[in-house]
């Protein structure tokens, strides 16, 4: 299927930008979980706290690779976007709420904040990342389809 | 699963709305107060008021039959008094240490909310004398008895000792009444200063014989969110023995207690004491107890006995099978701080052997509680009834002119009142005592 417009419209040197900033929200929402369950199997405030610190990076720096990616989306001309583009929108889109409110839910003080409500948004937020990364190379796949001579 | 997930932030949120029953607050006070459920929010509640100050007019309200008047003004963040027998007040100038650091983002939010509703003027730390020399009620001559001092809070003298609780050790002076500087200081004992220090207050009192001291040193967190490595020897009332400076841990499980006075002709402790946040406009009520030798008050594993705190892990159910209960509610998140009993002197028969109690006021609830010197009647050296509001008119129109923060009867029977964000000493008399009638009042 030859998507002639639909290419990344934020590069440098070539390289889209949504692709290098996208490691970090993954990163940190991936080793908020883990320290969730650190933190549920023994807790030490520490894990809570590096939770809660990995959940605001992850947030803020999925809200700066999101930002990137809407750029490619919607900088494309609009019959050019492959439907899985809107499907990786909408799964980043519900990662980034997902992780507000689990931001908020992390604040709680203690126990509170991370077993129960918590634990559960973390995981949710790492399937709705996986999902979203595959609808992610899936489209890195189209791009270079267009790239292929 | 994306649209589950949708869903599941969509209940999240429906929950975090759906919260507020009126709660009654006429229950919320004395011996027996109902406890509301407690809430866990996404956006804990608060209220803050912005901070005015006074106008060189303005002064707090008192009840008929009274009159204020500022002993003084401009001060740098008057927290704490000590009436001396020949008329001068000791005045305890002091700001937190400031040495709390941010561990979760949410610590940088809390003390940016925190700071704002704190007086502009830096805080002094040092102690002040005040004297009025002409007798008018105002006080026309100011020295600086003890200055850079670490966070005190805590003042009490016992003969011509004079000691005063920074927020890492108490300190001991040469002094005599009358006097306006002191002699050498020597650290008497450590308290639990940083790292962290939390709630960094450290209130003194000696007992009726003098041979010893009692010690509030507050929690280091709300509950034990910065781990309970951080709370040795603290939220908690220590004795002190003036003679050698040796302590142990009188009561524990007080999450911030302050205020420590002895009731008037007794050996029975009382402290007003600071409860937890963040779970519910309604709870939990701060309170006025008795303390008892080897006594558990529940902090952090419950509160008003064996109310369990979810938050807190590990439990400990033995502790909280033989937490005790406190005597009296004052009301949630009133931030009791001060309190002093009357036992004699200018106030009228009812409000003898009462307590009156300084509220800073709150934070952690989206209507403002406190902010004024509440009084608490008594009968039979034990609390009962209503707190009646006694000084207010600190917050008006939603704007802070001050806050109350200690308590200290004079020996002319007035009662002075410590007023931190206002930088103010307030005195108040009973009309009938025939007491100057200073020019500041109108």
């Amino acid at each position: 299927m030859p998507n002639p417009g639909f290419r990344p419209r934020a590069s440098l040197f070539g390289s889209p930008i949504h692709a290098m900033l996208v490691h970090f929200p993954i990163a940190c929402f991936v080793g908020a979980l883990f320290s969730d369950l650190a933190y549920v199997s023994a807790p030490h405030p520490q894990w809570a706290n590096f939770s809660e610190w990995l959940l605001a990076f992850g947030e803020l720096s999925g809200v700066i690779a999101a930002l990137f990616g809407a750029i490619d989306l919607f900088g494309s001309p609009r019959g050019s976007r492959p439907g899985i583009a809107y499907l990786h929108f909408l799964g980043a889109a519900t990662v980034l709420v997902l992780g507000l409110f689990n931001n908020l839910v992390h604040a709680r003080d203690g126990w509170s904040g991370v077993a129960g409500t918590g634990l559960l948004l973390s995981v949710l937020t790492v399937l709705a990342l996986l999902v979203t990364g595959l609808l992610g190379h899936r489209l890195a796949f189209v791009h270079q389809e267009r790239a292929r001579p | 699963m994306i649209r589950a997930s949708f869903a599941l932030a969509a209940s999240a949120l429906a929950l975090a709305a759906c919260s507020h029953p009126q709660f009654p607050a006429a229950e919320q006070y004395g011996a027996n107060p109902r406890l509301p459920q407690p809430q866990l929010y996404l956006f804990p509640p608060m209220g803050l008021p912005k901070v005015v100050g006074w106008g060189a007019d303005q002064t707090p309200k008192v009840p008929a039959g009274f009159t204020i008047e500022a002993v003084a003004r401009n001060l740098h963040g008057p927290r704490n008094i000590l009436p001396l027998a020949n008329g001068d007040i000791l005045v305890v100038e002091s700001g937190g240490p400031g040495v709390e650091p941010v561990l979760r983002p949410k610590d940088i939010v809390f003390q940016w909310t925190i700071g704002r509703v704190h007086g502009k003027t830096k805080p002094g730390n040092r102690v002040l004398l005040l004297r009025d020399t002409d007798g008018d009620g105002v006080a026309d001559a100011q020295s600086v008895l003890i200055p850079k001092l670490k966070s005190p809070f805590g003042i009490e003298l016992i003969g011509n000792q004079l000691y005063v609780a920074a927020t890492d050790a108490i300190w001991r002076y040469p002094f005599t009444v009358g006097a306006t500087s002191v002699g050498p200081g020597t650290i008497l004992t450590a308290l639990p200063g940083g790292p962290i220090d939390h709630h960094w207050t450290k209130d003194i009192v000696a007992s009726p014989d003098g041979t010893k001291l009692y010690a509030g040193v507050g929690s280091n967190s709300n509950i034990v969110e910065n781990g309970f490595e951080a709370e040795h020897g603290r939220a908690a009332i220590w004795e002190v023995r003036t003679d050698d400076g040796a302590k142990r841990l009188y009561a524990t499980g007080l999450r911030n207690p302050n205020g420590l006075s002895f009731y008037p002709g007794s050996n029975t402790l009382f402290t007003v004491v600071n409860e937890r946040d963040e779970l519910g406009n309604n709870l939990v009520p701060d309170y006025l107890t008795s303390v008892r030798d080897g006594g558990f008050y529940g902090w952090p594993y419950s509160y008003y006995g064996g109310h369990v705190d979810a938050r807190v892990r590990p439990h400990d159910p033995k502790l909280v099978a033989r937490a005790i209960s406190p005597d009296y509610a004052l009301g949630p998140h009133v931030a009791a701080l001060g309190l002093a009993f009357a036992s004699g002197g200018q106030f009228p028969a009812r409000y003898r052997g009462g307590a009156f109690v300084a509220e800073h006021g709150s934070w952690d609830r989206t209507v403002l509680n406190g902010y004024q010197v509440a009084f608490v009647p008594f009968a039979n050296g034990k609390p009962t009834g209503k707190p009646e509001p006694f000084v207010t008119g600190f917050v008006a129109d939603g704007k802070a002119r001050g806050r109350p923060v200690s308590v200290a009867f004079a020996p002319d029977g007035s009662l002075l009142i410590a007023d931190d964000t206002g930088d103010a000493v307030w005195r108040v008399r009973a009309a009938s005592s025939g007491a100057p009638q200073p020019a500041t009042v109108r």
